[in-house]
């Protein structure tokens, strides 16, 4: 009782320090259960639209045997996607491999202006151009490296990074065995291919695919089992670039030659 | 105070709770400072960049874009050997010069007319695949009797359906 005389003598509309943290520790408590579930999952992927990404798998295929190394697509990536000069989303990368001696291999600002004959007086074996991007691997090692958590992949398939979140700090540009990111000098974030991803998620392909004039780039999608690209992935002989680092590239090759790494 | 309060020996209690409470709002009040908002909403990272990814505005419109307005043009090259060449590989992407949701038109579209368009595709390379056309552009002029000029492919062919 002596107890309670003292709770009543607190002057009157204050709150007793044992109600006070009774309720506000309630309080706070519902606060953490709260903050700390994770809002409900959605299937959409994003706010109200008619795109779902659970019902895509997007892949890319290049013939090499068909490039002609014009860097059209070097030219309309960068249109596209405001990517800022002297840095390249995609390159196309020339391989001339004369009959004895050094493979000569060359990507002149990417290829973004084309290619110059080589004058080396060497007799060409065999030469051909190789379009190299973000391979979209299934087992990536650039997301693994991200300290926090600005690298991601879509559920599409599609290897992002979060250019709000990233802090710059180069670790997946040093751990992308293909070279395909860097850091971009104007946000100075990471940057790398979207896959056009404002444009495979509205039924478009991607900006290097569309203007490819010689159908060396597609894009294709898992999903969907009348896409001519996955037709070919099942019937040709495909291969990917480094397979032996088991990061399950989503990039395919037709016509790659073991001088191409 | 009533040395019997039994509040007075539980004095020790209630400042370790305090303490924890501090902490627990500063937990609260960290996270909801520094999480993003959509933060896991499908997986470790912040749920609303996918979105902002998809709206991203699209550049390139395609052949059917250009179709709209420019019929005859359309027609000449889909009926030519430049029909697989899309327009905007010439031109350049369709935004520099319309608005495509507004329908309206920005700025002239810039037209290259240079022979180095052309060589960009057609220059002849030892890597590019022989059934591909090529030329090396000098010797081609010349022997067609032609003018060297830094626009002389245009004097023969035209870009829409060329030969």
């Amino acid at each position: 009782m002596a107890a309670q005389d003292n709770h009543r003598k607190l002057p009157s509309g204050a709150m007793s320090r044992r109600d006070f943290l009774s309720r506000s520790g309630s309080a706070v408590a519902g606060g953490m259960v709260i903050a700390l579930i994770l809002p409900e999952d959605s299937s959409a992927g994003t706010s109200g639209a008619d795109y779902d990404w659970n019902r895509h798998r997007w892949v890319y295929l290049i013939d090499t045997s068909k490039c002609i190394g014009c860097g059209s697509c070097v030219r309309a990536c960068r249109a596209e996607n405001s990517v800022p000069e002297k840095m390249y989303r995609t390159w196309v990368e020339r391989y001339e491999i004369p009959m004895e001696g050094e493979a000569y291999v060359d990507s002149p600002d990417g290829s973004e202006h084309g290619f110059d004959p080589v004058a080396n007086g060497l007799s060409v074996g065999k030469g051909f151009f190789v379009p190299k991007l973000c391979n979209h691997c299934r087992a990536t090692p650039c997301i693994q490296v991200c300290p926090v958590g600005a690298s991601f992949a879509t559920r599409d398939g599609v290897v992002l990074v979060d250019p709000e979140h990233c802090i710059g700090c180069g670790y997946c540009v040093q751990a992308c065995p293909f070279g395909s990111r860097f850091i971009n000098p104007e946000t100075h974030t990471a940057d790398k291919c979207t896959l056009c991803y404002h444009r495979i998620t509205k039924g478009m392909k991607t900006a290097c695919v569309e203007i490819c004039p010689v159908g060396a780039r597609r894009v294709g999608d898992r999903e969907n089992p009348d896409d001519p690209v996955i037709e070919i992935l099942a019937t040709r002989r495909v291969e990917v670039l480094q397979p032996e680092l088991l990061t399950r590239p989503q990039c395919f090759y037709l016509g790659l030659d073991m001088e191409v790494r | 105070m009533n040395p019997e309060s039994p509040l007075l020996h539980a004095k020790h209690v209630f400042r370790a709770a305090i303490l924890l409470l501090a902490v627990l709002i500063a937990m609260v009040l960290g996270r909801s400072l520094f999480v993003p908002d959509t933060w896991g909403e499908f997986g470790p990272y912040r749920g609303a960049a996918v979105a902002e990814f998809r709206d991203k505005p699209v550049r390139h419109g395609g052949d059917d874009a250009c179709g709209v307005c420019h019929e005859e043009e359309f027609a000449e090259h889909a009926a030519g050997v430049h029909a697989p060449v899309r327009c905007e590989l010439c031109h350049g992407p369709v935004a520099l010069h319309a608005d495509l949701e507004e329908g309206e038109v920005l700025a002239e579209m810039p037209i290259h007319r240079s022979d180095e368009l052309c060589e960009l595709c057609h220059r002849r390379l030892e890597a590019r695949p022989a059934a591909f056309p090529q030329i090396d552009v000098r010797e081609h002029v010349v022997s067609n009797g032609g003018e060297l000029t830094a626009d002389a492919c245009f004097d023969c062919h035209d870009p829409h359906s060329p030969i």
